[in-house]
């Protein structure tokens, strides 16, 4: 493995924040294993991602401007990807742990008979072998798997946990033409955004959720999304919020949802069972918000408080909102 | 029609896991093995769609599993299911999942198919990653994160789940589409379901019987463990009574100015 190949997840033009981290470390990565640091955008907003992807510090930034990436799902971002691939020869490529990044990064390694090490906080270098540590068993041990008889390594990694950083825009743009003979077959007939403003709890540096303590669906649209949103963060939940159908399941974190690592959890009415806790052990800073005292959840947070969660979250948002008109 | 659901045998969810420091390998004794909770929404699925295309829909499990599993599988037969396909094989202990998705799609391939339904990921190694590399290595459509699905004819159509909303898309098949937990609620086996199930087949296949010769296991593998570790504990914290809502709001944010996270 010689090159770094790392697949651009954006928003209709605006690359994902995950997609920048990668972009930033792929250029420590290339020069310890001797190669170029690349990346490969599609969609038919990509030369709008391209120049945000720029600043970062590339060596090569593939670009498929292609009208027809929008109208089918996946496989137009995994043709490409390939095709990058095949030409560039052995290689590393990342992908964001994402739901996006996931069905990207299985279905190239698929094709390129490549390995796969997934959900990636660390990725190192040693003689040329790359080697990826990664929290398993939600966080109960830490794995590093290295790579073995294959050309190409692929490797999902974890949102956040590298920093995002511009550099000199020196990075050669390239244009890919359309892949002649390639047939789309997954047609997307309606795309519907319906969080627009909001990160999904995966990529949100902070993620305030809820659970059965909120006592119903109304809760989370109104004192957890506004608090939320006053830390720039995204809503959470626990099993039991999903399951009585308080909010959509891409919202779960635990066992039966996501597993993340936010700068800042806030958990708010969550006990905090085991089912829980291997989904957001590994965040940074945990806090607490529950009327028990006594709660599992109260063995790990960093700080738990006991109160009625209805009275301090409202209260704790306009804090949080003077903290930050003071700072600024 | 006929419908494939790809089912993992997983610990207990509810159990605390852990790590033997001897082996470096996850404590199986004394945790019950149980089916994969996500693939019990791909069986319901497939259920409902046996319910509404009529009779001469069949719906076969398929798992990767040892023969001790056959009764874990048997739950999915309870549920509805028709028969059953295990590969068990002594070389397939330490595969890693190029290797699980391309046994069983091969299996698959023998079998035949027109639907393929999964669940999401599984809860003890949550990469997600089988569903999209089985539908590339059996060359179909794989629709992930499904969570409606209606079969008209040849065609499917779902909703996919994104970060951001969701996507209606179609497909036509044969096609592998993988559900979320939004899409359904699975039945519990009732008493006729159960006994039912004593009767139905479990057929267990060897990798040479789905005619499967590349590398498996740890040979096989394309990536090996070289070194595992505890993470850093984590500790109790500190735990303060609020006497009212002002000062719970205002310990927690002195907590955040402190950790420089505001």
């Amino acid at each position: 493995m010689r090159d770094v190949v790392v697949f651009i997840e954006h928003q209709g033009g605006t690359p994902r924040r995950v997609s920048l981290e990668l972009a930033t470390h792929a250029h420590e990565l290339a020069r310890a294993l001797g190669g170029k640091a690349c990346a490969v955008v599609v969609g038919a907003q990509a030369a709008q991602a391209a120049e945000v992807v720029r600043r970062y510090p590339l060596d090569r930034l593939y670009v498929a401007a292609d009208e027809e990436a929008q109208a089918f799902a996946i496989e137009p971002e995994v043709a490409y990807l390939e095709s990058v691939a095949r030409t560039l020869g052995p290689a590393l490529i990342l992908v964001p742990n994402t739901m996006l990044g996931r069905d990207v990064g299985s279905r190239i390694a698929a094709r390129l008979g490549a390995a796969i090490a997934s959900d990636a906080t660390e990725i190192t270098i040693e003689g040329g072998r790359v080697a990826v540590v990664s929290p398993k068993l939600g966080g109960l041990t830490v794995t590093t798997c290295a790579f073995k008889n294959t050309d190409y390594g692929v490797v999902s990694v974890r949102p956040n946990v590298f920093a995002a950083r511009e550099g000199e825009a020196a990075a050669d743009v390239v244009p890919l033409a359309k892949l002649p003979g390639t047939v789309y077959r997954m047609k997307i007939e309606e795309e519907v955004v319906e969080e627009a403003t909001e990160l999904g709890v995966e990529e949100a540096s902070v993620v305030v959720s809820g659970g059965r303590g909120l006592g119903g669906p109304e809760p989370f649209t109104t004192i957890l999304h506004d608090l939320a949103q006053a830390l720039g963060g995204a809503v959470g939940a626990s099993r039991a919020a999903v399951d009585a159908g308080w909010i959509p399941h891409s919202h779960q974190v635990g066992q039966t949802g996501k597993t993340i690592s936010p700068k800042l959890y806030i958990a708010v009415g969550i006990s905090g069972a085991i089912q829980h806790k291997v989904g957001m052990r590994t965040a940074g800073t945990i806090v607490a918000i529950n009327k028990d005292p006594n709660v599992p959840i109260g063995e790990f947070a960093d700080l738990l408080v006991v109160g009625d969660l209805f009275q301090i979250v409202p209260q704790l948002t306009k804090k949080v909102r003077e903290a930050q008109a003071v700072l600024a | 029609m006929k419908i494939v659901v790809t089912v993992k045998l997983v610990p207990d969810t509810s159990a605390d896991k852990r790590i033997d420091p001897g082996t470096k390998r996850l404590v199986r004794s004394g945790v019950e093995t149980v089916l994969n909770p996500f693939d019990e929404y791909a069986i319901e699925a497939a259920l409902q769609l046996k319910e509404q295309l009529g009779s001469e829909t069949t719906v076969t499990v398929c798992s990767m599993a040892p023969e001790s599993g056959k009764e874990v599988v048997r739950k999915a037969l309870a549920m509805g299911a028709d028969d059953a396909l295990l590969i068990s094989d002594m070389a397939l202990a330490g595969s890693d999942v190029p290797t699980t998705a391309a046994v069983l799609a091969a299996a698959l391939r023998k079998h035949g198919f027109d639907l393929v339904l999964c669940g999401t990921q599984s809860t003890d190694a949550i990469t997600g990653e089988l569903p999209g590399m089985l539908a590339e290595m059996l060359g179909i459509p794989g629709l992930t994160y499904v969570r409606k699905l209606e079969i008209d004819g040849t065609t499917v159509r779902a909703l996919r789940e994104t970060e951001t909303g969701y996507q209606r898309v179609s497909v036509s098949l044969p096609a592998l589409v993988s559900v979320t937990k939004s899409i359904n609620q699975p039945r519990y086996p009732a008493l006729k379901g159960i006994m039912a199930a004593k009767k139905k087949t479990i057929a267990v296949q060897t990798l040479a019987e789905i005619g499967f010769d590349q590398p498996v296991g740890t040979d096989g593998a394309k990536i090996e463990v070289i070194a595992l570790a505890a993470p850093a504990p984590r500790g109790k914290g500190r735990v303060v009574k609020s006497a009212d809502a002002d000062e719970g709001a205002h310990v927690i944010v002195e907590f955040l100015k402190e950790k420089k996270l505001l």
